[in-house]
Formats: structure tokens, C-alpha cells, sequence
């Protein structure tokens, strides 16, 4: 695509016994909207810390452009950063905490110092402005702002330094929905229009694939896979991975052959090969692969132990041989039906077993999981309407 | 039912209040009273006020109060926020941990504070002084001072020390409000630290700071103790001067300047409410208010043309500061100097600017209280007094330690006014170290109007017919030295049994609830306000009562027939004083005929100068246009005869002074 700018090499992070970063290796190319993705204690923001310069790996070499950059201060790295609480300044006013970076000398080449005038700086604020669509707010204080316009301050107040590096630490997370979605457009527009590297953290699987060029998955300081968002959707490297990623039943299963996997001793066809024969596997099946029919025409049945009503499908909840799967589809089966149900090859994905084998891909406690994503969802994403006025806690 | 609650709970709250403020209510009023007394409205007034202002030691004393206060502040707050910031950069564990060992110097006994601080410099010194001495012998391209004491310089470092937690606590709940990412947000945008503090950390805490500077400040200006314990014997504060005033009665005058540093603490504490409370508003509306004329100023000054005046402001300032510091301590060094170490009340000020204006030495003019104060402040090493007026059996007990320096007498030619009768007293047999400054007699001070007729022995004090009125002095060897003398024995016994006789008349006395208390000081406004019939006083003393002296009151004194005590103050000089030219200089002003005439006039304390003596009642005329009472004046300076029968204190041997310090202490209060 186009040169590599960033390369994280070989880094570690731990605070004594504790290993925040397991030997990360990682490239980020020029120009490219990249997503460190993750669940929270991942170490996706220890790594973006790194990249800022706020944190300083305990081992291994952090390269830009080529150059070491371990011992550069954040002050010096032509990187800006949009913290997740925006961290605007409150004793100034639109206008001053977007000139804020272009107000402080910058040492040059020779080093001399150089200021800008400030019929620049004035000129340049104004059309990031513009970019962020805050044109006319200059004079206003940033706490009389709503989230989402301090939010754009906050864009505007790194890009004005004209960065070759943007980091974006979960700046949508707390906003409320829909602004999330607006914004996630307008993120993917200034970052084509401005043409720099976006580093963008969340634990919001959604807005890593619907923004990313390329999507980094971790996991307990791990790296788990990196790839194009339709990578790691279709071809998860394991069941961490898939689960993590959208919605996936993860059943056991035997490689019998190359294309034939093995699951509840029925034989599939898949597209998997390369296994050692009668290797152990992970299979990923994601719910709206699966098609319902007669119990009889089947390859496997089962008892629809839960039915909910999603508008376009239902999550149909199916107790396999007491595994039960999620499946998504627009037919409804009562509760207590029998089902058969078909998969086709394509919709079958095999991987190799690994430490999260097990772990996820069981739709037992599907109905508790949802009502803790309900509970969690104003502290994690949602925003109300006090909030909105500015005030941090 | 409710109502009457109601009623008791508000007459609570009015008597609460009640007690809290009349004292301060009273102290107010009583500073505009047009005379003496602090007991007897006179009419108003504010020539104490204007009394306050023409007196050079309150308004020197106000200079260091002030220059401490500004500089202990400023110094603090710096250092206490940066502490903070570095408290924050902690794990929260540790922080919270270091918080509250940055409680504890709060709440700790200022004595405690004061006593180890002095403990700690006082140690330092003598390492330093070792050090000093080494090091000069080794070298001698550069000399340290071999010599450090007590004084300003030590009282700063003591106000900085308990000013910083101050400070912290005020700081660190806004560091704890401020959003950690700020300093990363200005990093990531180009600042170094350094710069991101002043642009970012410090306009955010910049409240925080401004209330931890105010109340710092407040407790400088009117911390005592632990000023007390570290200015050593060369400086005062405001609230050092004061104390010393109250030695002897609360006058006016103390009100006054009382009054104005209670007005000064509450105008300050009113400033950081009133600052809060705005703040507290402010956050609440969270408004778009118009900007201050302040914050206008600041806004105009921070367009980058006028950035430089900003600068060259702050450095204007900065050099203002250091040069006011500069002055105010500095006029010190190029000046020569005496320090001087005496009693309150003891000496006509205008002296002090005479002897400035003649000679331009500056007179360093603090005080004691008493000579066993004295005597410990120059053991512990905590002085660097040049000249001290000990009493005679002080000086015996000095010279004996080695601690006086010989006097040049050639160089004091006003000593041969002395009259022969004060030179080689037994306290100096060859007077080699003393010049006389004052002399009196300890007596027997009685209020006619409540006594059937004039005592004319101690045993009045023991006897019991005045039970409750009786004020027994709380000085072990005059307490003593009167029960010995009513027995018919010498003030200067060593007889163990002799004083435990002594003692018993006196606790017996005590347990039979013959006396009204153990005074020093109070005597003054017990006897001037007629609360107490007899008391043991010095005579000079006396006669300052009988100027305050309420309605129907009558006081007398009488040396009892038994005889009484008779005592010499003297001025010595102190073992290597720094400056002994001018303490010598010092001395023979004191002992001129002219600055006699004044002290006589100002202390009622008989001169022991042959002329001021004997011309003191002629002056008298010539001032005030009237006679001079005789009585008085035979109080004031008893005659020859007199004096005979009155006794000196000589030194006592260790065993005997340990024998009256635990017989004082069983006494009890």
C-alpha cells in the first residue's frame, strides 16, 4: 500500500510482576487508518501511550520513520493525540485551545527557534474550524460546549499541528449514539482529507470495522490477529478473535481431511485445509450462516430453547446435544420446536485450538449476557443529558 | 413547647457567641480608652493608636513580622506546590499515606514544633561551627563564619517549614480535580514540562495556591510559639513584642496593636471566604461571564506584541521584591550594630534614637523575661546579645561560668558618676565586668483602704488576718527570701533547715487558703483594680501602680522592719561579643547623667548615677512644673539608712538552688 511509518519492535510493558505488553511487534503504514481493538486491561492504550511518548516500553525499540524514538519526549514526536475525555483546557476558550500547540516556539532544524505570527496561527485555527464544523464557536468557553463539540475541539486542537500521526484513544466513547455514528463518518472523512495515520483505540467492535483500514486485535498484552476489518470478521485466528468479533458459536471439532471437519461425530464441508489429520479444532460458525429447516432434512437438530425479536431477524437461541447455539434468521420457530439446520461450506471457519479454546462460543447464559451489556452500556458508551453540558463528573 | 425551644436553643447560641467574642469585643473597646487603665473606661481616644505608630520597637518588630510573613509565604507556596504536583505524580497509596504525614505538622503542638525546631538549628550550629573551624584552619582563601546563632534567618526557615503544609492541603484537592490528561494534552502539544505547568497545571490550581498562600500567611503573621523557640535573641515578631509588653499589665497600647492584628487576620480569612465562595458560585452557574478588569489586563498582556512588557512586569516585580528584601535586611549589614538584651518596659525609648542619632550604631533592643529566661537562652547558645542588664546574683552566677567579658573603663568615662555606694557590690567585688543600671528594694505594697492598719512586718503575709486577699509572689527566692528574713535569717542562708523553715511558713499559710494566688505580672491589675489587699512587689513597680490606680483604691508601700531584699541591675557584656566597641559605647551612654535622668523618669527605678540621683527631683520640677513627692521619691530611691537594713541576693551554691526549685515545685500552683 504505501511505506511503513510507524514499527513497534519486540516491545514490552510490565509494572513489576504485572505484564501489560507481552512482546508486541506491530507496523503502521503511512496514511492509514489503523484500530487497536480490544477488551478494557488489553493493553491497546498502554500501546498508544507508547507511540505518544507518555510511557516508555521496558523493553524493545519503538521506530518512526526508521529512527529509535524510545527516549524522544512527547513533545518532540510529530504525533498529537485526542485523549478520550477530550482533556481541553478549561481556562481557555475555543479559539486559544486550538491555537495551543501552534503557540508554543518550535525548534528547528538549526536549532533556532521560530513562532509563528499571528495572522497565521489565526488563520490556521480558523480553518480547522471549519474541518470540525465549529465555525463561529471560537470565542466561546469549551465548558459551555456539548460533548460532542468538545469532542471536535479536541480533533481540531491536535490536527492544527498538522501531524504526521493522529491517536485517538476511545474519543467516542462518551458520546451517545447516534452522535457516535456521526462522528465515526466525519473521523473517516478528515482523516482522507487530511491525509495522515489515524491510531485509533475502542473496545467498540463496530467502529473498528466500519473505520478501519486495518484492525489490531489484543488481548491480555497480546497482539491476536491484524488484518483488514473483513479479515478478521470472516477469517478469525481463533476463538478469542471470533467471539470478540461480532457474534460466533465455537463448537469443538476433529479435522478429518482437508475440507472435512467433524462436529457432534457429523461430518462437514468446509474450505479449511492443512490440518494434521484428525487435528482438534476450534470451529467457527457465525449465527446468520446458519439456515433453519426440517428436523429432518437437517445435519443437525435441535430444541429452540429462546426466541428474541430483533426487527430484521430473531436471535433463535438452539440447545445442540446440550450445546446451544445462537442463530440468526428471519424465520421464527417457536419455542420448545424441534429444528434441523443446514450449513454451507463457506459458513464453516476452522482454526487452530489455542489458550481461549473453551472459553467462549456457548449461548447458555446468552440472555444474562445481554442484560449486562444493557446495565453497562450509560457508563460505557451512552451519554445523558447532564452530561452533555460539559461538566467531568 | 416548640417555641420555648426554640427561644432556649437561640439564647445558646447568643451566649456561644457571647463567650467567644466579648473578650475580642472588649479588647477593642478598651484600645480606644483615653487612659491607663485596662480595667476603668476614661473616655475615648486614639492616642494609643497614634502611640502605637511613634513606637520604634512595635513598628521594627511589625517590619519583621511582615518581612517573615511575605517571604515565608512566598518561598512556601512555591515549594509547597511543587510537593504537591510531585504528591500527585505518586501511586495513590503512597500519596495518601504522605498526605497525612503532611497532616500531622498540622496538628502537632506548636510548642512541640518550636522546641525541636531550636533543638535542630541549635545542633546544626555547633556541627557547623566544628566544620567551620576545620575548614578555615585547612585554608584560608575563604572564611566561614564560625559563629551562627539563632535569628531571622532560622525563624524563616521555621515559618517556611510549618507554612508548606498549609500549602499542600490547599493545593492538592485541586490537583485531585484537575484532569490528569491536561499535562499529557500540553505535552502532546508541544510544551516541555515545564512550560505545560505554567501554561496548563498552574492556571488550573491557581485558586488552590492563592488560598494556601493567604492562610500561610495568616499563620505566620500571628504564629507565637514557634517564633518564640526559633527568632533566637535578636529578633522579634509582632506577636513577640506584644507578649513581652504584657509583662508587666495589659496597656492600651497592647490593645491597640491587638486590635489591629485581629482586624489584619479576619480581613485576610473574610478574603479567602469571600474568594471561595465566588469560585463555588462561578462553578455552579457555570455562566459566560464578562471577563475581570484583571483578567482583561491579563488577556490584553498575553497578545504576543505585548508579551515582553509581561515579562519585563514580572521582572520588575521580582526586583522589587529582592530589593525591598535587600533593603529591609540588608541596612543591617552596612550599619554597625549592638544588640542589646534587657527587661520590658525598661527603658525610655527616645534613648535608644539618641544613641542611634549620635553614634550611628544601630540598637538592636530586645528582651527577656526574667533572668532565669535570660540565663537559659544563653546556655542553650540561642543568643548573640552583645550587652545584658542581669540582677546582681545573675552576674555573680555568669561570672563565675566565665560568661562576661572584662570592660574597658577607659572607655567608659560616664563610670565614674557612679556613686561609690553601687561599685564593688559583692556580686563584682573588683568590678571588673558591671556598670549599674538601676537599683531598687523589694517591699510590701498593701492597698490602705482594705487593710485596719500599716503592716509593717512580713508576718502580715502569713498571719492570716487578710486570708484571700494576700498575693504571694511566684519567684521562689523572693517568695523565700521574705519568709527567711521574717525568721530573723540572711536571704543568702545555705542551712537546709533554715529554709525548709522558711517553706513551711509559707505552705502552711497556703494550705490554710491565706493566699489569693501565686502572681508574677497579674499583680498589677489584681492590686491597681483593688481585687487584693497585700502583695511582695519591687518599688519601681509600685510607683507605676499608683499612676493606674482605680477609684478608692489606696496603695502604699513599706519595707517591712525585718528588712527586706535590695537589688542592683547591672549591664554586662557577654563573653566574645561580636561587637564590643559598640556595646562598650552602648554602656557609657547608659551610664550618663542625662540618660539616666530619662530612665529614672521612665522606669521609677532609682539611677545609680551620683548626679541623676541627686538632680532627679529638681528635673522633675523643671519637666512637669510641680514638686516631686518626697515620699516618693524615698520609695523610688530609700535613703542610705534605709538600705542598711536591706540585704542583696548573693549567688547560691547548686545544692541550695536545686533545694528551692523542689521546694518551689511542691508548693504547687
Amino acid at each position: 500500500m504505501s511505506k511503513e511509518l510507524i514499527r513497534l519492535r519486540d516491545c514490552v510493558m510490565s509494572y513489576g510482576d504485572e505484564l501489560v505488553l507481552d512482546h508486541i511487534d506491530l507496523y503502521i503504514n503511512d496514511k492509514e487508518f489503523l484500530t487497536l481493538l480490544g477488551p478494557s486491561g488489553c493493553g491497546k492504550t498502554t500501546t498508544l501511550r507508547i507511540i505518544g511518548g507518555f510511557l516508555s516500553p521496558t523493553a524493545g525499540d519503538v521506530l518512526f520513520d526508521g529512527v529509535r524514538i524510545n527516549d524522544v519526549p512527547p513533545h518532540k514526536r510529530a504525533v498529537n493525540t485526542v485523549f478520550q475525555r477530550y482533556a481541553l483546557f478549561p481556562h481557555l476558550n475555543v479559539f486559544e485551545n486550538v491555537a495551543f500547540g501552534l503557540r508554543i516556539p518550535k525548534t528547528d532544524g538549526s536549532g533556532r527557534k521560530t513562532k509563528l505570527s499571528e495572522r497565521e496561527i489565526h488563520d490556521r485555527v480558523m480553518d480547522m474550524l471549519e474541518v470540525v464544523s465549529l465555525k463561529g464557536f471560537e470565542r466561546r468557553p469549551v465548558s459551555a460546549l456539548s460533548g460532542g463539540q468538545q469532542q471536535r475541539v479536541a480533533i481540531a486542537r491536535a490536527l492544527v499541528n498538522r501531524p504526521k500521526v493522529l491517536l485517538l484513544d476511545e474519543p467516542l466513547g462518551a458520546l451517545d449514539m447516534r452522535l457516535r455514528k456521526d462522528m465515526q463518518n466525519e473521523l473517516k472523512r478528515i482523516q482522507q482529507e487530511m491525509e495522515i495515520t489515524f491510531i485509533y483505540v475502542t473496545h467498540d467492535q463496530e467502529e473498528a470495522l466500519a473505520m478501519s483500514d486495518t484492525v489490531v486485535v489484543m488481548d491480555g498484552g497480546r497482539i491476536q490477529q491484524i488484518g483488514t476489518p473483513e479479515d478478521i470478521y470472516n477469517e478469525p485466528k481463533n476463538a478469542f478473535v471470533a467471539d470478540f468479533i461480532g457474534e460466533s458459536n465455537i463448537i469443538d471439532g476433529v479435522m478429518r481431511a482437508d475440507g472435512v471437519v467433524e462436529i457432534f461425530n457429523r461430518r462437514f464441508q468446509c474450505l479449511d485445509k492443512g490440518f494434521a489429520p484428525d487435528e482438534p479444532v476450534d470451529v467457527v460458525i457465525r449465527p446468520e450462516d446458519v439456515d433453519i429447516v426440517d428436523e429432518a432434512a437437517g445435519q443437525l437438530k435441535g430444541t429452540v430453547t429462546s426466541v428474541t425479536f430483533k426487527g430484521v431477524h430473531y436471535d433463535t437461541i438452539v440447545d445442540f446435544y446440550g450445546f446451544k447455539w445462537l442463530i440468526q434468521t428471519t424465520d421464527y420457530c417457536p419455542v420448545d420446536s424441534r429444528i434441523g439446520i443446514k450449513i454451507d461450506p463457506d459458513g464453516i471457519h476452522v482454526m487452530k485450538k489455542s489458550s481461549y479454546s473453551g472459553l467462549f462460543g456457548d449461548y447458555s447464559s446468552y440472555s444474562e449476557e445481554y442484560e449486562e451489556l444493557d446495565a453497562a452500556e450509560p457508563e460505557d458508551g451512552e451519554e445523558n443529558d447532564s452530561r452533555e453540558g460539559g461538566h467531568e463528573e | 413547647m416548640k417555641r420555648q425551644n426554640r427561644f432556649g436553643s437561640r439564647l445558646f447560641i447568643g451566649l456561644t457567641f457571647l463567650f467567644l467574642y466579648l473578650p475580642i469585643f472588649l479588647l477593642i473597646v478598651f484600645s480606644f480608652n483615653a487612659g491607663d487603665s485596662s480595667a476603668v473606661w476614661k473616655g475615648f481616644s486614639l492616642e494609643w493608636y497614634a502611640a502605637l505608630f511613634q513606637n520604634r520597637l512595635i513598628m521594627e518588630s511589625l517590619y519583621t513580622t511582615l518581612l517573615v510573613s511575605l517571604l515565608a509565604t512566598a518561598i512556601a507556596t512555591a515549594a509547597g506546590t511543587f510537593a504537591a504536583i510531585g504528591l500527585y505524580a505518586l501511586s495513590k497509596r503512597r500519596r495518601d499515606a504522605l498526605l497525612v504525614v503532611n497532616d500531622i505538622p498540622m496538628m502537632n503542638a506548636d510548642i512541640v514544633t518550636g522546641v525541636s525546631l531550636c533543638l535542630f538549628f541549635v545542633a546544626f550550629f555547633q556541627g557547623w561551627g566544628a566544620f567551620a573551624q576545620w575548614f578555615n584552619g585547612a585554608q584560608s582563601v575563604v572564611e566561614l563564619p564560625e559563629r551562627l546563632t539563632l535569628g531571622f534567618g532560622t525563624m524563616l526557615l521555621a515559618h517556611i517549614a510549618f507554612n508548606i503544609p498549609y500549602v499542600i492541603l490547599n493545593v492538592a484537592p485541586k490537583l485531585r480535580q484537575m484532569d490528569k490528561n491536561l499535562v499529557d494534552a500540553a505535552q502532546d502539544l508541544g510544551c516541555t514540562w515545564m512550560q505545560a505547568f505554567w501554561k496548563v497545571i498552574l492556571p488550573e490550581i491557581k485558586p488552590g495556591i492563592v488560598s494556601g498562600a493567604l492562610i500561610a500567611f495568616t499563620m505566620s503573621i500571628d504564629d507565637f510559639v514557634i517564633s518564640y523557640f526559633t527568632a533566637g535573641s535578636s529578633t522579634s515578631t509582632l506577636a513577640m513584642r506584644i507578649y513581652s509588653m504584657t509583662k508587666k499589665r495589659i496597656t492600651p497600647e497592647v490593645n491597640a496593636v491587638s486590635t489591629l492584628l485581629f482586624l489584619s487576620v479576619l480581613a485576610l480569612l473574610v478574603l479567602n471566604n469571600v474568594r471561595e465562595i465566588r469560585q463555588e458560585r462561578r462553578a455552579d452557574r457555570q455562566e459566560v461571564r464578562a471577563p475581570s478588569f484583571f483578567e482583561k489586563l491579563s488577556m490584553g498582556l498575553s497578545s504576543p506584541s505585548r508579551r515582553w512588557i509581561r515579562r519585563g512586569g514580572l521582572a520588575a516585580a521580582v526586583c522589587v521584591f529582592v530589593a525591598a528584601v535587600a533593603l529591609l535586611t540588608g541596612v543591617a549589614w552596612s550599619q554597625p550594630v549592638v544588640n542589646v538584651c534587657s527587661w520590658g518596659e525598661y527603658i525610655d525609648e527616645d534613648l535608644i534614637t539618641q544613641f542611634e542619632e549620635e553614634t550611628g550604631i544601630r540598637v538592636n533592643y530586645q528582651t527577656a523575661e526574667s533572668n532565669e529566661a535570660l540565663y537559659s537562652l544563653l546556655k542553650s547558645g540561642g543568643a548573640d546579645y552583645d550587652v545584658i542588664v542581669p540582677s546582681d546574683y545573675m552576674i555573680s552566677q555568669l561570672m563565675e561560668e566565665g560568661m562576661l567579658e572584662e570592660l574597658d573603663y577607659s572607655r567608659i568615662p560616664n563610670f565614674a558618676k557612679i556613686d561609690e555606694r553601687f561599685k564593688y557590690l559583692p556580686y563584682d567585688p573588683e568590678n571588673k565586668y558591671t556598670v549599674p543600671y538601676s537599683w531598687g528594694t523589694l517591699g510590701l505594697i498593701y492597698n490602705a483602704a482594705m487593710v485596719e492598719e500599716e503592716p509593717s512586718s512580713w508576718g502580715v503575709l502569713y498571719d492570716g488576718r487578710y486570708a484571700g486577699n494576700v498575693l504571694l509572689i511566684n519567684n521562689s527566692r523572693d517568695a523565700l527570701g521574705a519568709a527567711l528574713l521574717h525568721l530573723g535569717y540572711s536571704v543568702n542562708t545555705t542551712d537546709e533547715g533554715e529554709i525548709r523553715e522558711a517553706f513551711s511558713l509559707i505552705s502552711d499559710a497556703s494550705r490554710r487558703g491565706v493566699f489569693q494566688g501565686k502572681v508574677m505580672d497579674q499583680v498589677f491589675q489584681k492590686m491597681e483594680g483593688g481585687n487584693a489587699a497585700i502583695a511582695t512587689y519591687y518599688a519601681g513597680d509600685y510607683l507605676s501602680m499608683l499612676e493606674n490606680q482605680a477609684d478608692g483604691v489606696d496603695l502604699r508601700y513599706t519595707i517591712p522592719q525585718e528588712g527586706a531584699n535590695w537589688f542592683v541591675d547591672a549591664m554586662c557584656v557577654l563573653k566574645d561579643a561580636p561587637h564590643y566597641d559598640e556595646a562598650l559605647q552602648w554602656i557609657d551612654f547608659i551610664a550618663s547623667t542625662k540618660a539616666n535622668l530619662a530612665n529614672m523618669d521612665y522606669i521609677w527605678y532609682a539611677s545609680p548615677n551620683k548626679e541623676a540621683l541627686e538632680q532627679y527631683p529638681a528635673w522633675y520640677e523643671e519637666q512637669y512644673g510641680e514638686e516631686l513627692d518626697p515620699e516618693l521619691y524615698e520609695i523610688m530611691a530609700p535613703p542610705p539608712e534605709v538600705l542598711e537594713r536591706c540585704e542583696m541576693y548573693l549567688v547560691l551554691p547548686p545544692a541550695t538552688r536545686a533545694l528551692y526549685n523542689e521546694l518551689w515545685i511542691q508548693l504547687g500552683t
